[in-house]
C-alpha cells in the first residue's frame, strides 16, 4: 500500500527546470531506492518530498488523502522526515541538542526535559555507532560524524517516510551496516524509506524498487527481486547518446607542460596523477564532490595542497598563492561564477583586467588605454554582447558574465587554463562560444583541463577523460572507448 | 570547566579579574561593603543593557537604539508623572509597555519585514530619540524618591541593585532550558540548520528581541533610580559600551555563539577599566584617551590567549 506519491512534479529555479514531470510512489514497510546522474534532480526531488521546497506543479498524496505541505514542520506532522547528504546541525550547540532541535522533549513546567532527551539521544546514536560522545558540539565533528547525527535525528523522529539523501557518502562500512539494520527494523515497522545512492552494491542490499531519475524526469521504476539489472539502470540513466554534432578544431599536441604526481589535498587521500600537454583538451569527469573541484583549485594555489607534487613544464612549482600560479601562466576559471568570478557591480573592463596586476611590470600604474583596448579585444574574441566596456557586468545575461570570468584569463593563461563547470546554468548558444574559445586557446598550445558535470559535454570537448573518484584518477578514456556509459560505469567506481 | 569554555566565558572572566586586581591595587577601599554596593549599583545600567545586546547578537542580529530607547524610557518615567498625573505604578506599567512596543516593533522590521537589523535599528535609534526630545525638551522631570530608596537599599545585606541583576541573569537562564532559549541560539547559529530543524525562525528572532527589551527597560529603571531625573542624552553611550561588552563577554557577532553572562563579566570589566583611570590620578580630559588604550590592551591579552587555547 501506498503511503506517499507524489506526480507530475515539475520545479524550475529563474529559467533553470530542475524537475519536469518526475514520480514516485513509495509503499509501506518498502525501500525505495532514488537514482540519477548529476543533476538528474535527485535532491529536489526529496526536498520537495519533505516540504523544503514548493513544487510549481504536481500533485502528492498521503495515505491516499491529497496534501500540500508548506514547510518542513507540516511535512514532519505527517512523519515525513529527512536526513540531507550534507548535514544541517547547529555549530555550537551539543549533539543531543542538535538531535531536537525545533522537536525538544519538555518535561515539569514545560522545561526541556534534559536527561530524557539525552538518554534517547546516547541510545539512538549508539545503534549507529557505538561511544558517541552526545555532548561534543556539532561544528567540533567529522563529516562522517555529522552525518551519523543527521541520520538519528531523522530516526528520532519516528518517521512513517524516511528520506535518505546519499546517507552513506562518507560513512565506514561497519556504520552503513548498522545503518542498514535500521532501516530494515523500520520497514518492519511499515514504514516507507527513499534512499539515494550512488553506490550500486548498497542499492541492490537495501532496496526494494528503484526510481531513475533523468534531466528531472521520471524515465523508470521498477521492483529489484533477485538482482539489480546495471545495463538497465545505466543506459536509463544516460538516456540515448545525443552526441551533439561539434566540428573540433584541429590542434597540435604538444610537449608535456603540467604534471602532478598524487596531487592531495587532504591527507587521508591517495591523491592524484596526471599529465596535461600543449594543445591538449582533458576532461575530469566523476560524480559530484569527488574531488574534481579540488585539484583544479589546489593546481591554481587557491587551496592548500597537503601531499604530491607539481611541475609546470618539467621545472617543480608550489602553488602557495593564485598570483604566484598566475605569474606561471596557470589560471582557473572558478564554478561558482558570483562568489568566485566576478565583481558583480563593476564594469566589464574592470573585471577583465584585476588578473593582469600580477603579471604588469608597474603594478601601481593603471594603463588606462590598454585596458580598454584589451577589453574589446576581449568582447569581441568572446562575442559578449554588452553596450560596452564600462557596462555593468550584473547588467549581463548570465552566459555574458560567464564569458567575462573567461576572458579575463585568456591574455594570462599561456600554458594551463583549468576550468571548473563553465558552462553551467548557461544557455546553448553561449555555451557554444565559450567552448570555442577554450578551443581556441588550446589551438595556439595552452593546456587545458576541464572538469564539467555533463559528461556530454565532455565527450564532445575534450581529447582524453580522466574520471576521478574520491579524489583520486581511476580511469583513463580516450578514442572509441571515450562513451558516456563508460564514464558512467568507472563513475560508480565499477569497472566497464 | 567544559561548559565555561563552551560558552566562550574564559577569555572576559580573565579580564575581568585583572583588571579587577589592578582596581584593588589602586583603590584598596573597593573591597570594603559600601564600595562594593555602589558599585554594582553603578554598573547594574550597563549590565542590563549589555544582557539585552547579548540576547540580541546571540540571535545573529544587532540592535543600536537600545541606547536612545534607555533615553526614551528615563524620560517618559520622569515626565509621564508630571504629564498625566500618574503615580510610580502606572507610570511603571506604561513605561514597561513603551519598551515592549519598542521591542516588538524592531523585531517587526528585522525579523518578519526582513529589513538588515543593522540599519533599521539605527533607524528606530533615531524615532526613540524623537519620542524622548518629546518627553524631555531638556533635562528635568523628577522619579519618585521612593524608588530611588529603594534602589539604593539592600534586603538581608544583599544590595537591591546587585538582587535585580541576579534575577535577571536567572531568568535568562531559566530560558536557557526551555526551547525558546535554545532555539534562539540555533537560529543565530545556523539559520538554515534552524529552518529545516522546523523552527519557525523569524517568530523567535522576533521574540529575542522582546526579551531584549525587557532587559532594556530594566537597566533604565537601574540608571533612573540613580539620577531621578530625565534626560533624553543619558542613554546615549550605552549603544557602542553594550557591544563592546559582548565583544568582550566572548560572544561572536556572527551569532549563536557565548552567554548572556560573559556580556554581564564585559560589562562589568569596562565599569571597573574606568575606575582603574579615574583611581590612577589622570587627569579628566585624558581619561578617554587612555581608557581606550587599556581597552585595546586588554581585549589583544585576552583575545590571543583565548585563540591559543583554542588552537
Amino acid at each position: 500500500m501506498s503511503i506517499l506519491t507524489a506526480r507530475g512534479v515539475v520545479k524550475r529555479f529563474g529559467g533553470v527546470v530542475a524537475l519536469n514531470g518526475a514520480e514516485i510512489s513509495l509503499s509501506a514497510g518498502r525501500v525505495g531506492g532514488l537514482l540519477g546522474a548529476n543533476g538528474a534532480g535527485k535532491s529536489v526531488l526529496s526536498a520537495i518530498l519533505a516540504g523544503e521546497i514548493t513544487p510549481d506543479e504536481g500533485e502528492m498524496s498521503f495515505d491516499g488523502r491529497p496534501i500540500s505541505h508548506p514547510s518542513p514542520r507540516a511535512a514532519r506532522d505527517h512523519g515525513i522526515v529527512i536526513a540531507h547528504q550534507h548535514a544541517s546541525l547547529v555549530p555550537d550547540l551539543p549533539v543531543w541538542e542538535n538531535l531536537f532541535l525545533g522537536a525538544e522533549r519538555r518535561g515539569w513546567l514545560g522545561l526541556i526535559d534534559r536527561e530524557g532527551s539525552r538518554t534517547a539521544a546516547a541510545e539512538t546514536l549508539a545503534r549507529l555507532s557505538p561511544d558517541f560522545d552526545i555532548d561534543r558540539l556539532a561544528g567540533e565533528l567529522s563529516s562522517a560524524e555529522q552525518q551519523l547525527v543527521e541520520i538519528a535525528r531523522a530516526l528520532l523522529r519516528k518517521p512513517r517516510v524516511l528520506i535518505l539523501d546519499e546517507p552513506t557518502a562518507s560513512l565506514a562500512h561497519a556504520e552503513v551496516d548498522r545503518l542498514f539494520q535500521e532501516i530494515r527494523k523500520l520497514a518492519a515497522e511499515g514504514a516507507a524509506t527513499v534512499f539515494i545512492s550512488h553506490r550500486l552494491p548498497e542499492v541492490q542490499e537495501i532496496c526494494d524498487d528503484v526510481v531513475v531519475l533523468r534531466n528531472g524526469q521520471t524515465v523508470g521504476s521498477w521492483s529489484i527481486g533477485d538482482k539489480l539489472d546495471h545495463d538497465r539502470l545505466l543506459s536509463l540513466m544516460t538516456g540515448e547518446a545525443e552526441v551533439a554534432a561539434h566540428q573540433r578544431l584541429v590542434r597540435d599536441i604538444g610537449p608535456v607542460v603540467l604534471e602532478t604526481t598524487g596531487l592531495a589535498v587532504t591527507p587521508r587521500h591517495e591523491g592524484a596523477t596526471l599529465t596535461l600537454r600543449r594543445g591538449e583538451i582533458v576532461g575530469l569527469a566523476g560524480l559530484q564532490g569527488q574531488g574534481q573541484e579540488e585539484i583544479l583549485e589546489a593546481l591554481a594555489g587557491g587551496r592548500r595542497i597537503a601531499a604530491g607534487r607539481v611541475r609546470v613544464e618539467g621545472g617543480e612549482v608550489r602553488p602557495r598563492r593564485p598570483s604566484d600560479m598566475i605569474r606561471h601562466g596557470v589560471c582557473l576559471v572558478p564554478g561558482d561564477r558570483h562568489r568566485q568570478g566576478l565583481f558583480i557591480g563593476q564594469s566589464i573592463e574592470e573585471n577583465l583586467d584585476y588578473p593582469s596586476a600580477c603579471v604588469r611590470r608597474r603594478p601601481w600604474i593603471l594603463p588606462f588605454a590598454e585596458i580598454r583596448r584589451r577589453a574589446l579585444e576581449i568582447i569581441g574574441r568572446l562575442g559578449i554582447k554588452t553596450s560596452g566596456p564600462t557596462q555593468e557586468v550584473a547588467a549581463l545575461s548570465g552566459g555574458n558574465q560567464q564569458k567575462v570570468v573567461i576572458g579575463k584569463w585568456l591574455p594570462l593563461a599561456t600554458k594551463v587554463l583549468l576550468l571548473s563547470d563553465p558552462a553551467k546554468g548557461v544557455d546553448v548558444h553561449a555555451k557554444g562560444e565559450i567552448y570555442a574559445a577554450v578551443e581556441g586557446l588550446a589551438a595556439d598550445g595552452a593546456g587545458v583541463l576541464l572538469y564539467a558535470s555533463d559528461f556530454q559535454e565532455l565527450l564532445s570537448m575534450c581529447d582524453r577523460v580522466l574520471v576521478v573518484y574520491d579524489g583520486r584518477i581511476v580511469g583513463e578514456f580516450a578514442g572509441e572507448t571515450m562513451t558516456e556509459f563508460n564514464l558512467l560505469a568507472a563513475s560508480f567506481g565499477r569497472a566497464a | 570547566m567544559r561548559a565555561l569554555r563552551h560558552a566562550g566565558l574564559l577569555p572576559s572572566l580573565g579580564m575581568l579579574i585583572v583588571v579587577f586586581a589592578i582596581n584593588v591595587a589602586l583603590q584598596p577601599h573597593l573591597l570594603t561593603r559600601g564600595s562594593l554596593s555602589s558599585n554594582i549599583a553603578t554598573f547594574a545600567p550597563t549590565i542590563l543593557v549589555s544582557a539585552a545586546q547579548a540576547i540580541i547578537v546571540l540571535s545573529g542580529e544587532l540592535d543600536l537604539s537600545v541606547g536612545t530607547g534607555v533615553s526614551m524610557l528615563n524620560c517618559a518615567l520622569a515626565t509621564l508623572p508630571e504629564l498625566v498625573g500618574w503615580g510610580l505604578w502606572p507610570t511603571l506599567g506604561a513605561t514597561f509597555a513603551i519598551a515592549v512596543m519598542a521591542g516588538a516593533t524592531n523585531g517587526v522590521l528585522v525579523a518578519y519585514v526582513r529589513l538588515p537589523s543593522l540599519i533599521v535599528t539605527f533607524a528606530t535609534s533615531a524615532i526613540w530619540f524623537g519620542i524622548a526630545l518629546f518627553f524631555r525638551p531638556q533635562p528635568g522631570g523628577s522619579v519618585d524618591q521612593v524608588f530611588g530608596d529603594f534602589y539604593a537599599g539592600s534586603v538581608w545585606g544583599v544590595p537591591i541593585a546587585l538582587i535585580l541583576v541576579l534575577v535577571a541573569l536567572g531568568l535568562w537562564s531559566v530560558l536557557q532550558r526551555y526551547p525558546l532559549g535554545r532555539q534562539l541560539l540555533a537560529v543565530g547559529g545556523n539559520p538554515v540548520a534552524a529552518f529545516h530543524a522546523g523552527i519557525d525562525v523569524r517568530w523567535v528572532k522576533f521574540c529575542g528581541y522582546c526579551i531584549a527589551w525587557c532587559f532594556v527597560y530594566l537597566g533604565s529603571l537601574a540608571i533612573s533610580a540613580q539620577t531621578l531625573s530625565g534626560d533624553s542624552r543619558l542613554g546615549l553611550p550605552y549603544t557602542l559600551t553594550s557591544v563592546a561588552a559582548v565583544v568582550i563577554g566572548g560572544i561572536s557577532l556572527a551569532g549563536g555563539r557565548g552567554s548572556v553572562w560573559g556580556a554581564a563579566f564585559g560589562a562589568i570589566a569596562l565599569g571597573l577599566v574606568a575606575n582603574v583611570i579615574y583611581f590612577a590620578g589622570i587627569p579628566s580630559i585624558y581619561q578617554e584617551f587612555f581608557k581606550g588604550i587599556v581597552i585595546c590592551i586588554a581585549l589583544s591579552f585576552t583575545f590571543i590567549v583565548g585563540r591559543r587555547k583554542a588552537a
